[in-house]
Formats: C-alpha cells, structure tokens, sequence
C-alpha cells in the first residue's frame, strides 16, 4: 500500500484556519526530506497568519529553502516592507533556478493579490502544479468575478484529489460565490469539515456565511458568537457580526469600533470609511 | 445454506422439530430417539425402548407427545415431559417406515413394509383404518394439512393417494353406533373409510418419499431412478407435471418449501438439492463428502430445516431472514417485500420509499444483506450477495416519499460491501485486489486505496474512515491519510454498531460482543453461548443487545445481564429510555418496553453518580439479595451497606468498607467478644486508638488494653489498669504493667506480695532500693539468692511512646451522600468522633487544595499574560497591515512582460454583484447597497424630490456596509467579499444574481411602529417623534416584494407623517406658555391628525382640558362629544360628560382659529388649518400639506424632501416598474 501521508494532519489544521494547533502539532516524525521542507513551510505559513511576522522573518536565515525564502518574504511584505518584499520577489521570480518553486509562485500570487493586481499574480499561478496554487486561483478568479475560471480551477483540482480539504474549501468558497442551491452545498462542505475535524474559526465563519447568503441571519449570528468566543479579535469573524447585525436590527457599532481598532484596512472598515467619503461627494455632485 | 446446528451420531432415520419449543427429535437407526434443544446445542434426553431402527417419528401440534415406529414393528407413543412411553399399537406385520400425527384429530398414520398404510386412533389407541393396495414395501405416508387425504410413496413405483373423508365423517359423527359397527366389519374387508383416489404412476423405480403441497393441489415425490417428479391434482384426476433430474442416486426425501417457491430433495448421492417450484431448475446443492441423506424434515413455523444422514443431523436455514437496515438519527432505513421504507421512532410513522429492483437471476440468499444510508443526499446503499457480491445506490428525492409507484434506475456496481464514508462518497470493498474504491453518488470512482490488511468487509467508521474487518481482526482505516487509527484483536465480526456520539463501538461477531472505543482501545468482551443478533446504544453509554433468545445488556466496564427474554429473535434498531425499538424477521417494526432500572442502576454506581443511585434505591424496590451481592462484588460495600437491616451483615460490610463508625453501631447492637474483637483489629489497622479501647474495653482484654495504653503513652491509663489488675488479684497482670510503668518500687511491692521474696529482693538490689533489700534480706534470712558479679545494671524502662495525643492521624474521610441521606437515623455520637480523628490532617488536606488552587490561578494567570502577549502581536498585524493602504500608485507596472505572460493572457475582470444590482434596479436602497450613493440620491431626488440627505447618511453607510459578507480563503491571501442576496431558496439556480439583501426591512418598520406608539401612549414625545422620523427616513430606502406591500408602505408613510406633525404642534405647544390661544388652537389642530384611537382620546381629554380652563366651552364641548364617540375608559367618560353638562349652551369665551364643521388639514411648518378649497402645497414624499408660502422649502415634517418640487411618486418595490 501507499505510505501513509504523514502531514495530512498539519496540512488539515493549516487550511481550516487552526494555525496555532498546526504549529504545535509540527513535530511529526518520519519524515523524508521533501515533506520535511513542506511541513516547516506549512510552520511558518501558520506563523505569518498569525501575524508573528517579526519571527519569520529572523527565523529564517539566507540559508533555508527557497520555499522558505518566499514564505519569508511575505512575512516581510505583510510587515510592511513592501517595496524591497516585491523588488526581491521579482527578482527571484526571474531566476530560471528558483522561479518555478511553486510556494514561491504561490506567495508571489498572494502578495500581487494583496497589490490588486490580478494579472500579474495570475502570472505566476496559472500554471498550477499545486493544489495550493490552484486553491489560490479559484480565489483569484472569484475576487475577478470570474467563476467561470474558478470552475476551470476547481475541476482541475478535482481531478487531482476530489476529497482534498483544499479543494473542499474552493469548492464551497466557489459555491458560496456563485450563490443559489450551491450555498447549501457549500454549507454542507462546512458541516462536514465541522464535523470531522476540530471546529475552527474559519469553519464557523464560513458556515456563518452560508447562513447569512441563505437568509438565516439569527443562526449565522449564532455561530458568529460561538467563533468569537473562540477567538474574541478574528477580524472575519468581527466583519461579518457586523453584516449580520445590520441585517438583524441589533447594534453594531461596538463590533465596528472593536474592529475599526484591531484591524484598521479590514474591507469592511475601508468600506464604512469609503461611504462616508462617498457619501459626502455625492452629496456634492448630486447638488 | 446456513448451517445452525449439527450432531454427530449413529445413521438419522426419522426426523421432526418441536412446533413451539427449540427442539428436534432424532429417531436413529441404532434404536434410539433423540431429543436436542438445537437452539443451545444440547442433548435434552433420549429414548431407548425400541429393538432395532427407529425410522419414522413425529411430534404432537400440542400436546407433550410424539410417536414414532420402528423396526419392531412397533408404534409407540410417548410423553415426553413424563420421559414415559404411555403405550404401544401392534398391528403392523413388518418394518415401520414413517409415523405422523394427525393435525386436528386424533390420529396416527403409519406406513409399512408390509405393504400396508394404517391410521390409528391414539385415544382409543386402536387402529381405524388399514389402507391396502400398495403391493411393496410401503416408504412413507403422510396427512393432507388440510384435507381429508393421505399421500403415500411404495416401491412399487407408485404414489397413491387416499381418501378419507369417510373416516373422518365417521369420526364427527360417531353417534350411531350400530352404523358403526357394522362398517367395522365392512373394515375388516379391505374398508371403505379410505379409498384409494389416484394412483401416480410415473416413476421407473420404487418410490422413496411423497408429500403434498401445503396450500396448493401438488405432490411432489422422489425415487430410486433418481429423480424427482411433480404431481398436480384436481377433484377427478392427477398427473405428471414435470420431472426434476440431477440427483445422482436414489432420492431418499423431497418436500415443497412452506414460504418460498422452491422444493427441497435430498438423496443418497450425499448432497441437498433446492429447485425453483415454477421454473423447475435446480437452485442450489449442498454436497456431504461421506455421508448419505435419508430424511428431510420442514419446521412447521420457523424458517428452519433438518437432515439426517449417515452419521449425524444437521438443522439449517436456507435463507438469512435478518433484514437489512440502518438507523440514522431518529429514522431506520430497512428493506422488507422488495421495497425501501423509513420508519420514525419519536411518531413511529412507517413509510415506503421507493421499490428497489429484484435480482435477475432465481437463487438464494440474493436478498438485501446491508444498507447504508446518507441523510444528507438521502440517498441508500444497499449491499447483496446478487452476483457474488454487488451494490445498488438509490438517490430519493426527498418528496417521493410514500410514493410507491416511483420507480428509478438504481446504479450498480460489484463489491463485497459498500458503505458511505461522507456524505457524498461511498466506499466499495474490491476483494480480488484488497482495496476500497470510493466513489461520488455518480457512482465514479473517486479515488482507490489499497487496504492495510487482508479485509472481507468494510464498515462505517466517522466521515472519511473505513473499519476494515479481516477473519481475525479488525482495524480502522482513514481513507485519506491512508493510517491505521486503530486495530483490535476480534475474530470473525459480523456487524458493528457505533454508538451515536461515535464515540464507543461494539462488535458483534457470531458467540461474542467486543465493546471498543473509537480508536479500537480494548473495554470488554463477552461471550455468549447463544448466537448474538444485534445491538444498539442506549443514551447512557450502556450497550442493549440481543442473543437469539435474550435482550440483554453491557455496561462500559463489561458487567452484563439479561433484561428479557425472547420467544422470536429480533433485531435492535434504537434504544431510547424504556424503550427498545426493533426489527422482526418479517422486516416489522415493534416496540419493547422493558425495566431498564437494573442497569441504569448499575450503570450509576459505576459513573459514581449516587445521588442517583440513592433516589433510585429510595424510589424503587431494587432490593435484593443479588443487588447487595452484587454491590459486594464490585467493591461497593459501603452502598450495599445501606440495603442491610441484619446487623451481622451490616457489621461485615462496614468493616470490608472500612466505615468504622457503622461498624461500631453494629457491634454494639451486636455485642459479642468475636465481632469486638475483629473491631478492634480494624481499627487498630485504621489507627483509631479510641475505638480500639472501647473495643478491648468491651472484650474486658486487660493485657491488650494496658498495652495499648502503653504504646499510645496513656501511662496514668497504665497505673489504672495496674490497679485493676491488683484488684482483680491479676498478679502477673500487675506485674507486666508495673514493667510497662517502669516502677520498680511497685515491682517490688508485688513480688512481695506474691510472695517471691527473693525475687523481690533481687529486684530491689538491682535497682539499688537498699532500704528494701536490706529489709527483704531479713525477712530471707538465709536465702538471700547470690546476684550475679561483674555485670553492670541497667534501669528497665520502658522507651517514651513517639505519639502520645489520641488517634492517628487519619485522612478525611469522604461523607458520601448515603451517610446523610439514607443513614439519617445514623449514630450520630460517632461522627463527632471521626470529625475529630479528621481535623489534624483534613486541615491541611484543605491547605493543599489551596495550594494547587492556586497554583491553577498562577497558570492561568501566566496563559492570560500569555494570551495577551499573542493578542498584542495580533494587533501589531494589524497595524503593519495598515501599510497596505499605500496608494496604489505603488503598484508594480502591469506590463512588466516575462515570458510566462507571454502563453497566458488573464481573463479580463468580471462584472461585480454589485454592479449587476445597480444596472438592474431603479430603487434607490438597492443603489445604496450597491456603494453608489451619487446615482441613490438622484434617484431619491427624482423619485420623491428629496434634497436633504443628511439624515439618511448612516442609512447609507448601513446598507453599504451590510451588502457584503467576508470569507477567509487561503490563509494570509486576501480575503473574498461576497455580495448578500435576497430571497434564496433551496432551488435557486447558481450564476443567477439576485438583488441584496438590505438591512432595513418592512418588517422591522413595523416593529418601529409599535415602539413609537408606545413611546407616544407614555407620553415621551421627543422619543416619539425621534422613532417616527426614524421610521420616515428609512422608508425611503426600503424594498418590498408585492404591490400589496408597496400600499402598506404608503400608509405607513401617512401614519407616520400625521403623527410627526401632531407630535410637531405638541411639542411648540408645550414650549408657548404665554400664548393660551395659540396652545387651545394647536391641542385642537392636534386632534385633526388621523391618530390610534387610545392616542386620539388622550389628545382629545387634553384639547377639552385645555378650552375648559379657559371658558371656550363650545369647543370643550364639541371636544367632550368626540371623546365620548371615541370609546373612552371609565375615568375619560365620567370626565367628558361632567365637561358635557357645564358647557352645554354655553359659548366660548374667545375667538379660536378652529372651525371643526368646517373639514382642514394643517400647515406642516405653519400649524394653521387650510380649509377646504385654499390653496395648499405638499411635499412630495411624505404628503403633508403646507400653505402657499412655504414652497420650495424643505419640508418641516419629513426634513428630507422639497415641499412642491417636482417628483415622480415612491418607487420601493421592483413590481412597480412592471
């Protein structure tokens, strides 16, 4: 038989979102030299979603892998640095040698992602190789509104591991983007990951959103609560407590100003602050 | 062929099975009868008075007989509880080949090689019939079950079959015993009572065996030339139907099955052959290596069959008759008559599902042998050995239930099982290649994996995991991690229930239960000799199960016990409380309430919850012997101590549970040396000095006592006993504590005493008492005894006790909630005692709980410093990725061109949700959500002529900012806003936008309502007002779905609006102190406004108030008149019409501007009347009217729109624009 895949377990944890539970469960013995470099890649992953950017960064010597390197460098993108984030990127995105590294591609997609650009993150992703990158893709296209490239992307993952957390993620974050019956599938997906695994933010967000696309505000509100309780400053978590709120009639504000604080580029608090800029020009042009 | 039970013996002639009880008989050809209980495989008793082969034997329908023939010649008829043969027909001149009993009459028909068939009367014990005509050895004879016929097989190569309607009409009407006689002459004759009425002649070679169908006008028979033949009969004839060739030697038996289609033979070419009746093909052989058939016998109500051959018998059934099923949650899911039904346990509700297809070919066992089910997709497994092992999935669409004539094409495909594993994939077990293929409900395959070890079945294990069942073992697989979570020794498992937190796992294999845990960890095993059926978990955790006789239960730590007892096996499907739902053999579903009290009794004393156990013992009458034995058993003597009356009991338990204070009691009620004595050994291992002194005290044992005193340090307790021991003229009890007191003077003393003087004197020298000595040595005179040079002398005394305070420190001892609660009559001086004996170290016991305590808030402490210290790096996130607000100016240039960009072009961006709701829809909220605040307002400004958008802009930020949702993707990537869409339904169709969803509804405007009429009843106004305005601004923004709405909403608009002006002049007139005409005219204007009657009445009590006091008694008047007409309270009513009389005829004392015959609206910004026919201008959204001068100004009632501009009417619903 097959060997068993030893990082099934990290990989599940880091992509439902449980990052602190997939550091402490980093130590898996036996492993070879490739899954070795993955798991400590999938490590420090979970470290820049932390936001301990300051640790990647100096625990990560000129040394390590070109994986490493790359998860570094978004570590130093997302710091703030993010000229000499992209200038070096570019850089070793050129590279012949290391170009192709696909965790490298993949956080060159991320962080062009993060600069809008789609194009050029699509640049560099679009070829796939990896589920995470395809996974990546599907975002993309989503964020494009593109979900006729996201299926594309999703069919191609399917292909390569129907039953795959990831592509059970992009199929319910395609699901939920396309809308109608699909959010019930989508839901499920959620219900399943709830079910088998340890519940998580993430799952409880994304059933939340489920919930909310399929107008049941009170049980998205429910399971809003429960994450918070969980995790009190989840900037997602906070984002949608407020959507729902709004659709409630309950108050909101106290959520908005917890997150307005915590996490000052949140969308949701560039959108409050952009309707009100809005709203006072169309004010002007309206007069 | 399912073997059931098998015995080994000398050849098996005869045969036949109990009609009610497990048991067979077996009638040998060494002359013995057998009785077995085939259920527990044992010989019940056997019978040994024939001389020779017993061939034929048979069981009574009711009565404790049986009857069987022999070689001898002889029939006997026997009583088998009694083990006593009751007597013996002779009459036959040669072999005895068959016996049976009549079903209804008592009668006995019995064939013989003497060529001749006789019924017998067995009360009359005579014989009444011969039947001759057969010119051979006569093989067999039987009973129609119904009619009045004999079917009989010779060697003479012919069947017969015989009338008896003349005997049995003689039997019914036995009244005429001269008729009687005279047709007993006529029987010695040949006989008329049974005529022979076919003779079937057919086959080439003596005829073995014959029988008839059990309901329909068939026989089927089976000779020496090997074959079996068909008969069919009507009123005036038989013949040949058809002929079954296969057997390769003589056939010895052949019967048609009582409940399927099929006809069963049996031969001496040492094999069972099953034939499909209809069709007349062989089915199925069943081969012995040695051992040739000779009898087949049929139980007459279970599905079960017997065969005797040379060495032995077995007892089997043909087909499994478990029916296939699975629970989940509240409903089973199980396969009875061809079709898939569900049945409800909280409504016990049946329903039929769908028909689920009949296997193509005619064989046995092709009948549904496992189901698994999927909630979720509602779709159905079911697993069948059609095929050599084959699956069908059924998806049910969740309305065709009850819809029978709902027929769809299943997918299949081959597998040894097949079982879902999630919600949408199934596992197929491929024996050939060890591996499982999942697969979606396509039926594609999904995925293969390789099986970790050599696996025979598969079962469900949680979502994604397989447990994997090998002849020895089983293991639990996880299909994506391909690891093995678990394995456990278990030999041959047959089926596997979870239990519903799928946190327990029980194992059914054919003799054994194994319970698990959900990583396969070892809990307990029991063994059964009586075959294990089924099982389920109940709500506690306790494992219910059925034996083929027995319901019986497991509690987690293997203790188990029967709850009931079975007559017909029956399959668990849940257990809820009392309750034990299940399956029967006929895929029924019946409810058994059983008394569950015993083990969940059990089941609390092992949890140690005994605040149960306690009501459960006060409220029940679980007492007994085998419950205290019990308890003893599994070291819970301190509970069964409060089930004992009998002291001596109770003394034993209170000292095996070491609970001395009872013990106490006990012996005092007790009060004899023995149980004082072991008392005191109990305590004195406990350390409790006290007791163990009262116990010695008791048992008045000085020696222990004293010593006791001794070591304890009690030495004043010694010189006490010293005393006592003086007085009791106990000297070398005196002796022996004077030596523990260390004081030699009294040694002396006692020596002397005694009379030993020269022990004294030795005594009194060694410890240098000169005085003494010198005195004894005159008394010795010439005896002085020499001491012993050269030695040096040492004082004997006794070492000082280490411990001189009372008891031992003893640990607290845990009150258990029996001491208070059952044992309240309790002894209670002797808990005082055990509190004391406990304070020394109970304290400190507290001190250390403290101390962890603590030690726990210092960790927790340290966690929260440390939760922080994360939280703060979050933050710090945060704020760095606040960078990222840069503009985007500092993006890098998109046409950086490499040569990947060169192959790929990215698709062009999509068109937002949003930008889809604006394109589509002319409503302004809908713009609003959208984030297009510019086209929202001109809309607004079109539509309605507002102009004034400050009040809505937190409407607007609102709505934005509840348009969306956020999902967080991949980690660290940015995260996907998704657009809120109203009025999803389950049939949607995806891809198909639909407009948002907006925060403010019409529902909640109505709740709004509700709370500003409220406010106005409390007389709040400024909160009133603030809620209806709020109310007028949102309206605006609002989207409905019908036309009827869109009316609701423009009443809403002019409620909203009369109260706000009404409000409005409230409020001016309350802030006008001077002015008491203007006040009476706006109290009176305010009565103009359409208002809720409770509202109208107060305003129209304050108006008549108001002109009261300042004499304008006409209006008052006129006021009082409406409020009464307005269905006032009591108080109201008294007051308005008190208004009434003073004001009637009188006029009022100034002018008002208040013409009530005259109809008006009011100035929204003015307040003065507009009579009919004045000029007047409205505001075009919330309709007020105001007078000439005011247009072009901002309304004063709404605050959003411009009074007279130009607009084209509300627009909040999409039917609008239709």
């Amino acid at each position: 038989m097959a060997s068993p895949d030893l990082l099934f377990n990290l990989r599940n944890l880091f992509y439902l979102g449980a990052y602190q539970a997939a550091i402490n469960n980093s130590d898996v013995p036996g492993l070879d030299a490739d899954a070795a470099a993955e798991r400590d890649a999938i490590v420090f992953r979970s470290y820049v979603a932390l936001g301990s950017y300051q640790l990647v960064i100096s625990e990560i010597d000129s040394s390590a892998a070109t994986s490493l390197q790359a998860v570094k460098l978004l570590a130093l993108y997302l710091s703030g640095d993010k000229e000499s984030a992209i200038v070096s990127l570019k850089e070793w995105l050129s590279d012949s040698a290391v170009g192709s590294n696909p965790v490298l591609r993949l956080i060159a997609g991320i962080i062009f992602m993060h600069e809008q650009d789609y194009t050029e993150a699509l640049k560099h992703t679009h070829s796939g190789g990896t589920l995470d990158l395809h996974a990546l893709n599907v975002q993309i296209f989503i964020k494009m509104h593109r979900s006729d490239y996201a299926e594309k992307q999703l069919k191609i993952m399917q292909q390569i591991d129907e039953d795959h957390t990831l592509t059970q993620l992009a199929n319910a974050w395609l699901d939920i983007a396309v809308g109608g019956s699909k959010i019930r599938e989508a839901y499920l997906i959620f219900q399943d990951f709830a079910e088998k695994y340890p519940m998580t933010g993430m799952v409880l967000n994304g059933k939340a959103v489920c919930c909310m696309h399929m107008g049941s505000f009170d049980e998205a509100e429910t399971l809003l609560l429960e994450a918070l309780n969980k995790d009190a400053k989840d900037p997602e978590t906070l984002a949608n407590l407020i959507v729902c709120n709004l659709h409630l009639g309950k108050p909101s504000s106290r959520y908005l100003s917890q997150l307005k604080l915590s996490h000052p580029d949140h969308v949701l608090v560039k959108r409050a602050v952009s309707a009100e800029d809005n709203f006072e020009r169309a004010l002007q042009a309206v007069a | 062929m399912l073997t059931k039970f098998e015995t080994k013996s000398n050849r098996v002639k005869g045969l036949s099975f109990h009609p009610r009880r497990p048991w067979i008989l077996a009638s040998l050809h060494s002359g013995v009868i057998q009785m077995w209980d085939y259920r527990m495989g044992t010989l019940l008793d056997r019978f040994d008075e024939h001389d020779g082969p017993v061939r034929g034997v048979h069981f009574h329908a009711t009565q404790p007989l049986f009857v069987s023939g022999g070689d001898d010649y002889k029939i006997k008829v026997w009583n088998y509880k009694t083990h006593r043969c009751l007597f013996t027909l002779h009459g036959h001149l040669d072999y005895i080949r068959t016996v049976q009993f009549h079903h209804e009459y008592p009668w006995i028909v019995s064939a013989s090689d003497d060529q001749t068939i006789r019924i017998w009367n067995w009360q009359s014990r005579t014989c009444v019939a011969v039947l001759t005509g057969h010119n051979h050895y006569v093989m067999c004879a039987s009973f129609h079950p119904k009619e009045d016929l004999v079917v009989s097989a010779s060697l003479d190569q012919t069947v017969r079959v015989w009338d008896i309607g003349a005997l049995r009409k003689k039997t019914v009407s036995p009244a005429d015993d001269i008729l009687r006689l005279t047709q007993m002459n006529t029987d010695l004759f040949g006989g008329v009572d049974a005529v022979v009425k076919y003779v079937l002649e057919g086959h080439d070679r003596g005829v073995n065996w014959a029988s008839f169908h059990p309901t329909l006008p068939l026989i089927v028979s089976g000779a020496d030339d090997r074959q079996v033949k068909l008969w069919r009969m009507n009123d005036t004839k038989a013949w040949e139907v058809d002929t079954l060739r296969g057997h390769m030697n003589n056939v010895s038996c052949v019967m048609f099955h009582a409940k399927q289609d099929i006809i069963v033979s049996n031969s001496e070419d040492k094999s069972i052959r099953i034939w499909d009746a209809t069709k007349r093909t062989g089915i199925q052989t069943f081969r012995r290596e040695h051992d040739r058939f000779w009898i087949l016998s049929a139980h007459p109500e279970m599905n079960l069959l017997a065969a005797g051959h040379d060495s032995g018998m077995i007892v089997f059934k043909l087909e499994r008759e478990r029916p296939a099923f699975s629970v989940s949650g509240d409903t089973v899911f199980y396969v009875k008559d061809r079709f898939l039904r569900f049945f409800e346990f909280t409504t016990q509700k049946e329903v039929q599902l769908a028909p689920i297809r009949r296997p193509g070919s005619v064989s046995l066992n092709q009948s549904p042998k496992t189901l698994s089910y999927s909630p979720t997709e509602n779709a159905v497994l079911i697993c069948s050995d059609v095929d050599g092992g084959s699956y069908e999935l059924y998806i049910v669409p969740k309305d065709s239930a009850g819809r029978a004539d709902y027929l769809q094409d299943a997918k299949k495909g081959a597998g040894g099982s097949a079982v879902f594993v999630a919600r949408n994939r199934f596992a197929v077990l491929e024996k050939s290649s060890n591996q499982v293929l999942v697969k979606n409900l396509k039926n594609e395959i999904v995925k293969k994996s390789p099986l970790p070890i050599a696996t025979d079945a598969i079962y469900y294990a949680g979502t994604g995991n397989l447990l994997c069942k090998a002849e020895d073992r089983v293991t639990i697989f996880d299909l994506q991690q391909r690891l093995i979570l678990g394995e456990l020794q278990a030999p041959s498992v047959k089926y596997v229930v979870w239990s519903s937190d799928m946190e327990s796992v029980a194992l059914l294999s054919k003799h054994a239960v194994v319970i698990a845990n959900k990583k396969l960890v070892h809990r307990c095993t029991l063994h059964e000799t009586i075959r294990v059926k089924s099982g389920a978990w109940d709500e506690n955790g306790v494992f219910i199960y059925t034996t083929l006789n027995h319901i019986k239960y497991c509690l987690p730590n293997g203790d188990s016990g029967i709850i009931k007892t079975l007559d017909v096996p029956i399959y668990i499907t849940r257990v809820i409380g009392n309750n034990i739902f299940c399956l029967d053999r006929d895929g029924k579903n019946k409810l058994v309430t059983v008394d569950a009290s015993e083990y969940i009794f059990k089941l609390a004393l092992l949890r140690k919850r005994y605040d149960h156990v306690m009501s459960m013992i006060k409220n029940s009458q679980l007492c007994g012997q085998a419950v205290i034995s019990y308890l003893q058993q599994k070291g819970f003597p301190e509970v069964a101590l409060h089930f004992v009356k009998d002291e001596k009991t109770r003394f034993n338990l209170a000292l095996e549970s070491g609970n001395i204070q009872i013990a106490v009691a006990s012996a005092k009620e007790i009060d004899d040396k023995d149980h004082w004595y072991r008392l005191g050994i109990e305590a004195l291992r406990q350390g409790n000095v006290g007791i163990v002194e009262y116990a010695y005290q008791r048992t008045k044992n000085f020696e222990r006592l004293a010593f006791l005193y001794l070591i304890t340090g009690y030495m004043d307790k010694v010189g006490f006993m010293c005393k006592i021991a003086g007085q009791n003229n106990n000297l070398m009890g005196q002796f022996h504590n004077a030596l523990y007191l260390g004081d030699a003077l009294k040694r002396v003393e006692i020596l002397e005493n005694a009379g030993q003087l020269p022990l004294a004197y030795i005594t009194a020298t060694t410890h240098g008492l000169t005085e003494i000595a010198d005195r004894l040595a005159a008394e010795l005179g010439e005896n002085i005894p020499s001491l012993p040079e050269g030695k040096a002398r040492s004082l004997l005394i006794p070492p000082a006790p280490l411990t001189a305070s009372g008891d031992w420190p003893l640990l607290r001892v845990m009150h258990g909630i029996f001491e208070g609660g059952l044992d309240a009559t309790g002894k209670a001086e002797l808990e005082e005692d055990d509190e004391a004996a406990g304070a020394d170290w109970g304290d400190e016991d507290l001190d250390m709980v403290d101390a962890s305590e603590a030690m726990a808030n210092g960790g927790d402490g340290f966690d929260a410093e440390e939760g922080e210290a994360n939280e703060e790096d979050g933050e710090e996130g945060g704020w760095d990725l606040e960078d990222l607000e840069l503009p985007p100016e500092a993006e890098t240039p998109k046409n950086a061109g490499n040569a990947r960009s060169a192959v790929f072009v990215a698709p062009p961006p999509g068109m937002p949700v949003s930008l889809i709701w604006t394109q589509k829809s002319s409503l302004a909220g809908e713009h609003a959500a959208a984030g297009n605040f510019d086209t929202a307002m001109r809309l607004l400004s079109r539509q309605l002529g507002i102009k004034n958008f400050a009040p809505l802009k937190p409407l607007f930020v609102d709505l934005h900012m509840g348009s969306h949702s956020y999902l967080r993707a991949l980690a660290t990537a940015p995260i996907i806003p998704i657009a809120v869409e109203k009025g999803w339904s389950e049939s949607a169709s995806p891809n198909v936008r639909g407009p948002p969803a907006l925060v403010f509804t019409f529902p909640q405007m109505e709740d709004r309502l509700k709370a500003a009429y409220k406010a106005t009843t409390d007389g709040k106004f400024p909160e009133a007002l603030r809620q209806f305005l709020s109310i007028l601004h949102t309206i605006p923004l609002i989207v409905v779905d019908s036309r009827r709405e869109v009316d609701e909403v423009k009443e809403l608009i002019e409620i909203v609006r009369e109260y706000v002006l009404g409000l409005r002049m409230e409020l001016k007139r309350k802030e006008l102190r001077d002015d008491v005409n203007r006040q009476q005219e706006l109290a009176a204007y305010f009565t103009n406004c359409k208002l809720q009657r409770v509202h109208m009445r107060l305003v129209l009590g304050s108006a008549m108030g108001l002109c009261y006091k300042q004499k304008n008694f006409a209006t008052a008047e006129h006021f009082a008149r409406m409020l009464l007409e307005n269905n006032p309270n009591e108080a109201q009513a008294r007051r308005a019409r008190q208004v009434q009389q003073q004001c009637s005829g009188k006029k009022d004392s100034s002018e008002l501007n208040y013409d009530y015959r005259n109809p008006f609206v009011v100035c929204g910004a003015t307040y003065v009347p507009i009579y009919r026919g004045q000029k007047d201008v409205s505001c075009p959204y919330c309709g007020s009217r105001f007078v000439p001068s005011i247009e072009g100004q901002l309304c004063t009632i709404c605050e959003l729109a411009v009074v007279g501009a130009d607009a084209s009417g509300l627009l909040c619903s999409p039917t609008q624009s239709r």
